[in-house]
């Protein structure tokens, strides 16, 4: 008996890293999940992986552009017949830099990507949700929607933004049976850190992989990066029965390095 | 298979409230169980009540105390052979009023309550802790951790200071295989607050519905806390799964808190 059975799950960026997490941990606990992501290819074998049969299914799209947010809601109510819980999990950032120097271009994109994703998905979420009286939405924040790096400044704008607007939309349906809540997760050591690590340690004029990790996670008390697991079980406390009263909230998993 | 499966947890003010539904949780997760309460008696309801058999042993002691606390730290380890799990929990407000009209004792009986004994009782523990590399503190501070409210002034300095405490020290044993954190709920309708907030609800010149109805108000889901919401935040903290969140005041109210 999952703590989860019965739920549809649609979940951006789902194929990997944290959105993977989610997913197979939902899977676990007895859903059916909905995983979006912009390749084919990384869709299919992210199927394979899970081997859930008719219980996953992909839905192809870019969590940057509107009709692709909306169409994954859209799509996993025809599919699945209903949605319960909405993770808008993908963001992040393209060819980011300091203020000075960041490009029209690129602001939109991570406007587009980390805010207004979060926005489109949620409202048409809640759309579906609030005549049902029950629903879930969970946010992947970060550290940085409480803190302020140099050289993200988008990224960061964009998280301190999800995190109000979360807060203003539990508000709104909190009488209804839907939560809404962010996780702020830390530094993760997921499979696209791995592989996209060495080259951004690079490009910040870092000698290797191990000093960026050090780099994001000196701030924290537990000094090392966290785990996609531990992000994955925060959000299935949420999405399921237990997280009932839990919301507009900011959940940190980030061992200890936000001040509040 | 539960997630606490070889553990041994101590839960002050264990046999109600909070502190009850976090050791029932964590029995059921497969730990052994100190439950610590000022009656003897209420501790063998308690205990009964639980059915946890050897699982779940009772220790009295008044936590507003040092020497009850650091005796009931090391009578959890003499009788289990070790701590992993402290869940600081015991406390409430004494003689709540307005900042005016609060006494002394109002004030120094409400922090040795609620702020020294989540102090005693995690320095005793981090002394097992920290040689073993491994444990976890939990404290119960409170939505008034994070905000305050007229006439609870003793109870909104101690749960603040709590949560101070929680950051600092999950700072010092982060590395060490020990997460610190606190959970912060909103009201709940406890025993100690049915016996404490009539009190409190008169020093504001309301009724004790109002009082309820004013902190339902102030949240998103216009109706108060319940223990069981609690003590599930509390497993996922004790867990493995819990080992990257540290120093975290975690918010289960419903949509109160302000951050």
């Amino acid at each position: 008996m999952g703590k989860l059975d019965g739920k549809v799950a649609a979940i951006t960026g789902g194929t990997r890293s944290i959105g993977r997490g989610m997913a197979d941990a939902f899977l676990a606990e007895g859903a059916v999940v909905v995983v979006n992501g912009r390749s084919d290819e990384k869709g299919r074998r992210c199927l394979d992986e899970m081997g859930a049969g008719d219980n996953a299914v992909f839905c192809k799209g870019d969590a940057s552009v509107q009709a692709d947010v909306e169409g994954m809601v859209d799509f996993a109510v025809e599919h699945y017949g209903q949605l319960d819980i909405c993770c808008l999990n993908s963001g992040g950032v393209e060819n980011t830099a300091p203020v000075a120097m960041m490009t029209d271009e690129e602001w939109r994109l991570e406007m587009d990507w980390n805010l207004n994703q979060v926005f489109w998905g949620m409202r048409r979420a809640l759309q579906h949700m609030m005549p049902r009286e029950t629903g879930r939405i969970i946010v992947t924040s970060s550290v940085e929607g409480k803190l302020g790096k140099p050289g993200i400044p988008g990224y960061t704008a964009a998280k301190h933004a999800v995190n109000g607007l979360v807060k203003s939309a539990a508000h709104e349906v909190g009488t209804m049976g839907i939560t809404v809540n962010a996780i702020l997760p830390g530094l993760t050591e997921t499979d696209t850190l791995r592989e996209k690590g060495p080259g951004s340690a690079e490009a910040m004029g870092l000698e290797s992989y191990d000093a960026l990790v050090e780099l994001f996670t000196q701030g924290s008390a537990i000094k090392r990066p966290n785990r996609v697991s531990e992000v994955a079980a925060v959000a299935v406390l949420l999405a399921s029965a237990a997280g009932r009263n839990i919301t507009g909230a900011l959940f940190p998993v980030d061992g200890g390095t936000m001040p509040y | 298979m539960g997630q606490l499966e070889g553990r041994v947890a101590c839960v002050t003010g264990g046999t109600r409230g909070v502190g009850r539904a976090a050791a029932e949780a964590f029995v059921r997760e497969g730990a052994r169980v100190v439950v610590n309460g000022r009656d003897a008696d209420k501790g063998a309801r308690a205990v009964d009540e639980m059915g946890g058999g050897d699982n779940v042993h009772f220790i009295a002691g008044d936590m507003s105390r040092r020497e009850d606390c650091d005796a009931l730290v090391q009578g959890t380890v003499d009788h289990f052979g070790r701590i992993d799990i402290l869940h600081a929990n015991a406390g409430g407000a004494v003689s709540p009023g307005p900042v005016a009209a609060m006494s002394d004792d109002a004030m120094a009986d409400t922090l040795a309550w609620n702020f020294w004994h989540t102090f005693w009782t995690m320095r005793a523990a981090l002394g097992h802790m920290i040689p073993q590399e491994s444990g976890r503190i939990l404290a119960t501070s409170s939505v008034e951790g994070k905000r305050g409210t007229p006439g609870l002034a003793n109870y909104v300095a101690a749960k603040h200071a709590i949560n101070g405490l929680v950051q600092t020290a999950a700072a010092e044993v982060g590395t060490l295989g020990i997460t610190v954190n606190a959970v912060c709920p909103g009201a709940m309708e406890t025993d100690a607050m049915t016996n404490d907030a009539p009190a409190a609800a008169e020093a504001m010149g309301m009724t004790y519905e109002d009082l309820k109805a004013m902190f339902s108000e102030a949240s998103a889901i216009k109706r108060l806390t319940e223990v069981e919401d609690v003590a599930e935040v509390l497993v996922l903290l004790a867990s493995d799964a819990g080992a990257g969140i540290t120093g975290s005041l975690i918010s289960i109210d419903g949509g109160t808190s302000p951050y």
